[in-house]
Parts: structure tokens; sequence; C-alpha cells
């Protein structure tokens, strides 16, 4: 039972699965857990691998099981294949040019359709048993007593055949799910088939009633001292120790204690998925502990191996890391880096417990973050692209109806602003379209209003030419080219325009929709000093 | 012939037939000749070759440093890719709860493709970038998004793709009860198969060209299938990106996909030198070009390719219409000068030589050809002019050199010195950008204010400065002393080096070095610093001001569309020779059928009627058909004009009356003008400017107004 420590909080959920496999399993079992999918289905496996072992004292039944990714599988033959080379324990070899298993030599296939899959499941019951030396459950056992079969004790073998994310399964193999359900009629063994999702059974159950319904279990996310304790177990089982001091060394395990309940204080209220907090905590600790290792080789103490760091040290190390642990958090939940990298970006200075108390840890990016940040890369743009962003940008935030009033040259300017909005008293108010989201527009359109900006905010910096006497002939010449054009396709693929006609159309101009936000597109202004807030009908 | 050349159209076994083109039907007017380039009487035998020749050793000196420049900006940062690869699984990150899965992506905005394939090199060869220990070798393969339009086959194309990279023999099996070969699990067992014969561990590399075209939803059901294996399988996913924003992973992705990898991004550098004071080309382009060069880099494509594409051009226009441009490397022999059929060309390169025997009033007369001993006196004039040239650009190089150096010494001690960096913003671009301006001023022969605050800053600096300067100039010319023979210039600074070490801190003893090496400084840019236009044969080697016609690379589609239909017969005007004035308006009937019917089209109002329209049209073609008769009568009084065509005139000779029309002829002639009609129309058509309208019979929509039109 040794791995099943490492999934504190899942006890009752495990006793009940293991008690239901190990005596009379249901035929079909349905299994939720909507917050940590990873550590349930870790859970699972570490249970079914205990069960697997198990004596025959405890269980009568000597169980083989098969844990199946729905989205690994996404081919009927691969489903097949692989829950049959599964529950034999087959590994197929390149030697033999990988052959699946079959029970006897000859050309057997298993993996054509649903009725050899069954006709596999059961002669692959049929060999278990033989390895057992059970007298098999169906009625072919002419094979029986023979002498060098071991006889476990078992009076059975049971299959269990465990289906992980069955709601890709819903998408990819729907014919798959009614015969799943009713595997154990069908097959006629002592089957157990689990479904484990996310998804509750309503949003996947076959139409007409054609399923039997499950027998359902419920996982409980796992409560923040679950989480604590799963930390310390999981630091416990990869603390090696070594005479050098690293960051997992026994000997800090109070301090560890410690600092996973720190973490757990600071991040439970945002995640509970145990294997993100376990993400952070990874990315964090060799910093949080490198101060205590730096101290102690100054003093040049072997770390000893129960570790008690004075409440003073602990209380400064609080103070220091706290904030940087939820800013780990930020950074390291949407993963807008990886924990590798942060950790040895921020990485606290040698000694620091021998700085001032006032000392305070900023929180470094990893160097391509800011080096390189986002917005660099759209201010690499070439010019005309920017200004095409910007177009498109007011070509999806404005309305067609304002482009006249809010584009046209000529002698009065006051009335390009839009007057204020009165806010009317009856009615919904309406939202501003900047938070409705882009409308398409049509290719003309973003091009005529490129041609407003390029005559108001670039004429002065091109190439001068005395081929144009006419004003406005150079701007119209400009955003006819075939690099502008070109640019948009490119921009289309750098997915910073997003085209909404299918691109075999030919009738008609092209639709497309920005996809900048407002941010970028008031930086990419300020850039080629457009006035932004001027050209938007709805200005912030 | 004739049943050859006219297909049998009443044939009912066949269902499409080909009217070959028929010159020879075409009237007179239309079929008119291009007019010869201005050069061509005065080129050589086989001068095209030739120049051809010269072209690709100049183009390929030229490419060969563009690529050196670019390779050596991406080296530092291909080294660092090639080693996080090969490294991506060594030293996990302890303690975190599942292996991740590496990814790189690399996001390569201005180099583009280059960049890459630098780093395949690297990548598959055994060099070692990391200690031995560390080192890993790597399998590549290479896909596309054409490889991935569902899960299946984009598996099968990586699983195909390693297999076949590799030589490791599958034992027998049938296809049927063996692992499908879009499995994962098959791709494991080779794996082990491959480090149990080799021995060692290797990374499998997977490049994904073009990251943003694939779709999202095949992807992250591979990054899935490859992390839950990423223990048997140490896979590198390579992702090439063209989108400048480094978020595109985090904004297309789900976070369960994110969170089963680990990605580490990589930029290379952009932006690029193009003036190198080492390097001399065959053949200097011209600052027109380079201004055009860095207004098409900063505005339209920020790709070294494209830098390369213009330069490329460039040196193709000039070598293929420049008839002294067979030049550029050396002389052709005595044999080609004296050829008969070049002594056009040798009369043309006397004159600019201004050698006394140059024929310069030669018109109308054949050129007799030279004697060798004229041709002996070109070459050697020849001669000396390259070597002029060479120098001269050599000077001038040196003297921008000296000038960068000294400039970078002043904006380090705070100073803004000569001020080039005017227009940047502090601390946003590094220091060697902004030298782009000073050096079109070099070209252009706008130095002077240059030289002047060059030699007041001089004469002001104090001792240190000036000790540091000379100590520059010192070893600017150890460093340049096999370019130019330099050694009395050396001998002076060496002088007034030691000099300073002896005179005192005032300022009347420090400018009797000062003053001095002012002077001389002024002297030396000076003599250096002049356009290389004033070389004799300046041209052969420098594009000087020629311009660069951004319709060629960058053409604007509307205004090239519409003064190929209104102005069709520009088209075949030489530019090359400077025009007097303006080429006189043609009339209506003179132009293409297509651009009398667009001229018409012009004229309506936003519905056409095609009646109407076609019986426009019939009036100029009557007209047309008239004025070529009457052409066709004048024709034989001047026979100068139309030599080459007299051939083709004689079958309408034959038609003497043109007056009279007989009925058959005038039914013959509506059915031409009818058939033309339809083609003209037809080709408006596909080039988008009818749109059809069901609303209102024999009428069409017109799709295109002019400025003129708008009210």
């Amino acid at each position: 039972m040794g791995d099943r420590r490492l999934y504190p909080g899942y006890e009752s959920f495990q006793y009940e699965i293991s008690t239901l496999l190990s005596t009379y399993p249901p035929p079909f079992i349905y299994v939720q857990d909507t917050e940590a999918l990873g550590t349930s289905l870790g859970a699972v496996d570490a249970l079914l691998r205990d069960l697997r072992n198990q004596p025959a004292s405890e269980c009568p039944s000597k169980i083989y099981y098969a844990r199946v990714d729905s989205i690994a599988c996404f081919t009927a033959r691969l489903f097949y294949e692989s829950v049959i080379n599964s529950l034999v324990e087959w590994e197929p070899d390149w030697e033999d040019g990988c052959e699946n298993w079959s029970a006897t030599d000859g050309d057997v296939r298993w993996n054509e359709n649903l009725d050899s899959f069954l006709h596999g499941l059961r002669s692959a019951h049929q060999h278990l048993c033989k390895k057992n030396g059970i007298s098999g459950g169906t009625s072919s056992g002419k094979n029986k007593g023979k002498g060098k079969q071991i006889n476990s004790g078992h009076d059975n073998v049971r299959l269990v055949i465990v289906v992980e994310r069955v709601e890709r399964l819903k998408e990819t193999l729907p014919e798959l799910l009614v015969p799943l359900t009713r595997l154990a009629e069908l097959v006629r063994l002592d089957v157990c088939v689990m479904f484990i999702s996310q998804v509750g059974w309503l949003d996947i159950r076959p139409p007409l009633g054609a399923s039997p319904d499950p027998y359902f279990v419920d996982v409980q996310s796992p409560s923040k001292e679950n989480v604590v304790q799963s930390l310390i177990s999981n630091f416990a089982t990869i603390s090696t120790s070594s005479s050098q001091p690293t960051p997992y060394h026994p000997g800090l395990t109070s301090l560890y204690d410690h600092f996973a309940s720190v973490l757990c204080d600071i991040c439970f209220s945002f995640i509970h998925d145990p294997q993100e907090l376990h993400y952070i905590a990874a990315a964090r600790w060799p910093g949080f502990c490198k101060p205590i290792l730096d101290q102690l080789e100054d003093i040049e103490v072997d770390l000893p191996n129960n570790y008690n760091p004075s409440e003073i040290t602990r209380m400064r190390l609080n103070k220091l890391f706290n904030p940087t642990i939820s800013a780990a958090l930020e950074v390291l939940l949407p993963r807008l880096t990886n924990a590798t990298d942060w950790a040895l970006a921020n990485e606290p200075p040698p000694n620091l417990l021998n700085m001032p108390g006032s000392t305070i840890l900023q929180v470094k990016l990893p160097s391509i973050q800011t080096e390189y940040h986002d917005q660099m890369g759209i201010m690499g743009l070439p010019r005309m692209s920017k200004f095409i962003l910007l177009a498109s940008f007011l070509a999806s935030t404005n309305p067609p109806k304002s482009d006249i009033r809010m584009f046209w040259r000529g002698l009065d300017e006051k009335k390009r602003k839009r007057k204020a909005v009165k806010p009317s008293g009856k009615g919904p108010s309406k939202v501003s379209q900047r938070l409705l989201g882009p409308t398409p527009f049509a290719l003309d359109r973003m091009i005529a209003i490129l041609g407003a900006l390029l005559e108001e905010n670039d004429a002065d910096s091109r190439i001068s030419s005395d081929l144009f006497n006419i004003a406005g002939e150079h701007t119209d010449m400009e955003i006819g080219r075939v690099g502008v054009f070109s640019s948009v396709i490119e921009l289309t693929s750098m997915r910073l325009l997003h085209r909404t006609t299918p691109a075999d159309r030919l009738d008609g101009p092209p639709n497309f929709k920005c996809s900048i936000s407002y941010e970028t597109a008031v930086l990419l202004a300020k850039e080629v000093d457009v006035p932004l807030n001027d050209l938007l009908w709805d200005p912030v | 012939m004739p049943d050859v050349l006219i297909p049998n159209l009443d044939d009912v076994n066949k269902t499409a037939f080909c009217i070959p083109f028929n010159p020879d039907g075409m009237s007179l007017v239309l079929a008119e000749r291009l007019p010869p380039s201005s050069f061509t009487d005065r080129d050589l035998e086989n001068g095209c070759e030739l120049r051809f020749q010269a072209y690709k050793v100049a183009w390929k000196k030229c490419l060969d440093r563009v690529q050196e420049i670019i390779h050596e900006l991406q080296s530092a940062s291909a080294h660092s890719v090639v080693k996080e690869v090969k490294t991506s699984y060594n030293n996990p990150l302890p303690g975190l709860p599942y292996a991740e899965l590496p990814v790189i992506s690399l996001i390569n905005p201005s180099l583009g493709i280059s960049f890459l394939t630098s780093i395949m090199p690297l990548l598959e060869s055994q060099e070692s970038v990391a200690s031995p220990v560390d080192q890993v070798h790597c399998l590549v393969i290479h896909l596309y998004p054409a490889d991935f339009p569902n899960i299946m086959v984009g598996m099968k194309s990586i699983i195909a793709g390693f297999m076949d990279n590799t030589d490791l023999e599958r034992g027998n099996h049938k296809p049927a009860t063996s692992l499908a070969n879009y499995d994962v699990k098959l791709l494991a067992a080779w794996h082990k198969a491959l480090v149990k014969t080799s021995g060692t561990p290797s990374n499998l590399v997977i490049v994904l060209h073009d990251f943003e075209q694939f779709d999202p939803a095949v992807m992250q059901d591979v990054f899935h299938i490859f992390s839950a294996h990423v223990k048997e399988l140490p896979v590198v996913f390579l992702l090439s990106m063209s989108s400048p924003s480094t978020n595109y992973l985090n904004d297309t992705y789900s976070r369960a996909t994110m969170a089963l990898l680990r990605v580490r991004k990589f930029a290379p550098p952009s932006g690029s030198t193009f003036f190198c004071p080492t390097f001399e080309p065959d053949i200097m382009v011209g600052p027109i070009v380079l201004e055009y060069i860095q207004d098409h880099f900063t505005r339209y494509n920020s790709f070294a390719d494209a830098i390369l594409t213009i330069l490329q051009v460039s040196l193709t226009s000039y070598t293929e219409v420049y008839p002294l441009a067979v030049l550029v490397h050396d002389t052709p022999s005595l044999d080609i000068l004296s050829d008969p059929g070049s002594s056009e060309f040798v009369n043309s390169l006397a004159i600019r030589l201004k050698l006394p025997f140059a024929n310069a009033n030669h018109e109308n007369t054949r050129q007799k050809p030279f004697t060798p001993a004229e041709i002996r006196t070109i070459t050697k004039k020849l001669h000396n002019a390259r070597k002029n040239y060479h120098s001269r650009y050599n000077g001038i190089r040196m003297a921008f050199t000296l000038m960068v150096h000294i400039q970078t010494y002043l904006e380090d001690q705070g100073y803004k010195g000569l001020d080039w960096s005017g227009d940047r913003k502090p601390g946003s671009e590094p220091k060697w950008t902004n030298l782009f301006k000073p050096m079109l001023n070099v070209m252009h022969g706008d130095v002077q204010p240059y030289i002047k605050s060059l030699s007041l800053i001089v004469r002001k600096s104090k001792r240190k400065e000036l000790q540091d300067l000379l100590q520059i100039l010192h070893s600017f010319f150890e460093a340049n002393s096999e370019v130019e023979d330099i050694s009395k210039d050396r001998t002076k600074v060496v002088s007034w080096k030691t000099g300073l070490r002896s005179v005192g801190n005032d300022t009347g003893s420090l400018s009797e070095i000062a003053v001095p090496f002012s002077e001389w400084l002024t002297e030396y840019l000076s003599s250096r610093l002049r356009p290389l236009e004033d070389c004799e044969l300046w041209d052969v080697w420098y594009t000087g001001h020629t311009p660069f016609s951004s319709e060629l690379l960058n053409p604007s589609i509307r205004a090239s569309m519409m003064s190929g239909l209104l102005r069709p017969h520009d088209f075949a005007v030489d530019f090359s020779i400077p025009l007097k004035e303006p080429p006189p308006e043609k009339a209506i009937w003179e132009l293409p059928d297509t651009s009398i019917l667009f001229k018409r089209y012009l004229d309506s109002g936003r519905m056409i009627n095609v009646y109407d329209w076609f019986e426009s049209f019939k009036t100029v073609l009557d007209t047309q058909r008239e004025k070529i008769q009457d052409l066709q009568v004048q024709e034989p009084a001047t026979p100068k004009k139309r030599r080459g065509q007299k051939s083709k005139m004689q079958p309408v000779e034959k038609q003497e009356t043109p007056k009279a029309m007989t009925a058959e002829e005038e039914e013959k002639w509506n059915l031409e003008v009818q058939a033309r009609f339809v083609r003209a129309l037809h080709e408006l058509d596909y080039l988008g400017f009818i749109k059809h309208t069901g609303r209102k019979a024999d009428h069409v929509l017109r799709t295109y107004f002019d400025v003129g039109d708008a009210e």
C-alpha cells in the first residue's frame, strides 16, 4: 500500500472503490472529479496497482486492469489494442515487429471491430485464468490443471477497464460508449468498466436510455490540510540524504512542513488542484531554503537530520518570500513561464539572512520575458503593418456608419468628435463595442481607413517623390500596393487579424476581424503617433 | 498548311479548339514593335552573356557578404537554441508533479526562415555544444501544417518521419495484427530498440514549421499524447513561429495543454548593418537604392531576404541594360574589341574616355573598326580608371570609418559629437543603427558640415581627449596599413603624440598640437570624402543616383492596372532616354480593344447598357479601320520608318480601294467587331471591372470609379 499514502484526502474514495472492486463490483462505475482530475487518476492508478498485487486471502478474485486514455485512443483500433495489451501486460517488441498480444500463434485479430474485441477479451481472460491456475470462468477449460501453473489461490480473474477523460470518447468514438457501458453483459465475464471524467454522466449519457445507469462516485476536492499533507509526503519520497546539502535533504523536512503550510495558506484560495500547488512549490522551494543552506555552509556545519530553524529565521523567511509566492502563482498558474526558468530567475541573492531586515526580494521574470516581452514583438513589426493593425482595430470597433464622420477632412473639424451620449433613463444601457468584441469588416473599408490614417500621419515619412501632385494621390498609390495586401495576409497568418470569410471565396471583398487588444492598439498608436482616442467612436 | 492553322470548327468530336495566335492578322498599328533599348546599338556582340557573367561574380560577392553578416547576427542565438535542444532532458527541476514536455518556440520575425536553416546543420551535427556528459544526439524531423490535417495523419507523419530517418530493421510483422502505424507505442518500441542498438540516448526533435497554421485542436491532442509518454520518448518540439506575439501559445491553447509543456522562447536578433568598412563590393549600390531598401525594410517587410531581393534586383537591372557593365571586373580581350561588331561599343567607350580618335558625331554612319593601337590606348586608360575608382572608394571607406571611430569615442565621452543620433530615442537602439543617414550623406557628397564640426571639436578638445584621439588614429592606421599607403600620415600622428607629452596644460601650448592636427584632419577627410561620381567611368562600378523603381517589387495594383489600360503605349517607352516632352496622347482609335472599351466604360454612368457600349465601340473601330486604310495608302511614301514590317504589309496592300465595302465584307466586318467586343468585354470582366446584375436586362454595373467621378 506504499503509494496510496501519497494521496491524502482520497482515503474514503479509495476505500470505497477498493471495497467494491475486491468484492462484488457493479459492472459500470462512473467517477467524476471536477477539480483535480490528474490527482484522481494517480490515486486510482495507485489503488489498482495495490489491488493487482493483493493476495488471495484479502480478495478472492485476481484483478487485472487496463487504463485507457480517451485522447490517446483516437480510433477504435487503438482503443481495443491498448485495452487488451495492457490487460495481459503485453509489451510490443520492435524485434518482433510490434505484434499485438494473441493467445495462440494464429492470425487472430482482436482490433478489427467490437465483436472481435469481445472475443479478444474472452481469450485474454482465459489466458489470465490459465496463468493463475484457475479453471477459467468460461466454458472452454480443456487445458486446466497443467502442472507448471502456479495456483495462487484465487478463484476468479476479474478485469477492470478504466477509461480516462471519457468526455473525449464521446467526440471521437461515440459508437463505443453504449457497448462499453454494457460490456459485462456483452462479454459475459467478470468485467468492471470504470469511467473517469471531469464532466458529469448526464452530459455524456447516450440518448434513448441505451446505457444502464452507472454506480456514481464523486470525488471530494481535497481540503487544504490534505494538500499540505500531500506536499509533505511528496517531499519525503524525493528527498535523498547526501552529504551535499541539497534542497531536498531530509534534514529540511520540518522547514518544508512550514513552507508547505505557508504556500497553501497563500494559494489555496485560488487553486485547489494539488498538482498545480506541487508545481508552484517545486518552483519556489529551492529559493526558499537557499538562505538556510547558505548560512549553514558559512558556519561550516553539516545539515543535521532534523534541522529546525529558529522561530525568528522562519519569520524572516516568511516575510521575505511570502510576496514572491503569490507572484509565482500569478505567473506559473497560467504558464506564462515554466517552473524551471522561474526558479532559476528568482534564486535569492547569497547570504540573504545576513542582509538588513528591510530587504525586499524583487520578483523577476526569466530573461527572455524581460528582454523580449510581448509588446516588443509587436513593436518590431514593419511600419505599414502597424498602420494596418490600427486601421483594422478602428474598423472593428467603430460602427461603419461613423466612418465618414470620423475620417472626413473638411473645414469643420469640430464635427468630427462624437457628441457626448446622454444616458437615457429607459431601456438597457448600450454596451461599448470594445467590450462586445471586434466586429468583422470588409477589406475595402479597412483600406479606406488606412488611407485616411496614412494621409494624416505618415505622409511626411515617405521618400519624397515629384510624381504626385494632387493631394492624397501618393497615399492612394500607397494603399494599393502589393505590399499592403501581402502584409494583411501575413498578419492573418500571425493571427493578429482573423479572416471571417472562407479563403476560397472569390466573390466580394474578404472580411476580417481584428484580434489585437485595446492596450496593444494604444501602444501601436503611440509608436506611429496616431491620436487613437480621437478616432474611436466610443472613446474611453 | 491552312488546314493546320485553321481548325475545323464544325468537328463534333472535339470539345475544344486551339486557335493559334496569328500576328499577321493583327492590324498594323496594334502590332507596333517595342522600341529597342537606346544602348543596343553600342553593345558588344555577346554583351548580354558577358554582362551576365560579370553580374554573377558581383552578385556572388555581395550575397556572400550579406549572408555572412546575417550569419554573424544569428550565430549566437542559434547556438543557444541548439544547446537548449540538446540538453532539454538534463537536470529537470526536482519535485515537479509530473514530467513536462519540452517545447521550444522560436520567434523569428526578421530573419525568417534563414534562422531555422542555420540551426539545422548544428543540430544534426555531432559537434559538442555542452559538456560531453550532457551531450545527446539529436534526430530531427520537419513537419508542416499540411502533415496535420487530423490527429491520425499527424501522428502517422511523426512516427513515419522518425522511422524513415533511421535504418532500424523492424522484425517480421503483419500490419493487421501489429500496432497501428499511428500508435505512439510503436514509436516507443522503436526508440527502445534504437537506444539498445546505438547505445546512446538521443533526443527526438520535431520541428513544426509555421506553427500558427497548425490546427490547435489537433496539436493539443498531440501534445497530450507525447506528454503521457515523455518518460519513454525524449521528444522535443521546436516550434517555428512568425507571430511577433510571444504569447501565441498561451493565447491559443488551453491551460490544461499548457500545463503539460515546458515552453522556452527564443527570439533571434533583428536589425542589420549594411555598410561595413572592410567590404569592397564590385558594384556599389547608390544612395537612392539604399534609401529604398531602408524604407522598404521598415515599412513593409523586415525580413533579411527582402534586402537580398532588392539588392539583387537592383544589380540585375543595372547590369542588364547597361553595356559598360561588362567592364566591372576586367577588360574584354583585344580580339573581342577589335571585332567590327564591337566598334560601336569601343567608340562609346572612347567618347567617355575623351580620346582624340573617338567619333562623337556618328549619326547615320557606321563606325569603322579601330586599330589595335587605339584599342590598346583605350584599355590602358580603362585600367587607370579602374585603379582610380578603387583607390577613391577605399579612401571614402577609410575616411568614413575614421569618422565613425572618432564619433564613437566622442559619444562615449558624453559629447554630442556630430549629433548623428538626432532622431534616436535614448537607449532604445544600438549605436550602429543610426549610421545610416550620415552614410547616405557621405555618398551624396554632402560632408562639409561633418568635416567642419570635427575640426572644430578637435581644436577645442582637452589634453586627455587629444591624447585619446591620437591614439585612436594611431591604432586605426596600424590596423589598416595594408589598405592604403599611409606611412606619411602615420608619422605625423606619431610625432604629435610624442609632442603632446612635452607641451604644457594651458590652452595656448595645447593648440600648438591641436591646430595642425585639426588642419590635417580636415585635409585628410576632405581629400578622401569626394563623391564617387567624380571618377572617370564611375558608372561602371557605382549605380549612383539611378532611381530604383518600387514598381518592380512593390507595385500599386490599382495604379498599374489603370495605367496599363489607359496608356498602354507607355509600357513600350524606353525611360532610359530622357524625355524632352511628355509623349503625345494617343487618339482613342490607336489603342488596343480593351483600352477602347475601358475608355468608354469610364464615360458611362453607374450602370452600362451593353448594347450602347457595343455601339460606341463599333464607332471607334470603324474610325480605326478607316485610319489604317488611309495609312496604308500613304505608306509607300515613307518606307524608311517601317522597314521591318514590309512583309506583313503585303497582304493588306492588295485591297487598294478602301472606300466601298461589299455586303459580304460588311457582314464579315460586323462579325469581327462583335468578336473583338466580346473578347475585350471578357477581359474587363476577368479583371473585375464589371459586376453582373440580374435586375436589369442587358445592363452591367461598374465597379471602378475614378476620383473625378465621385460627384
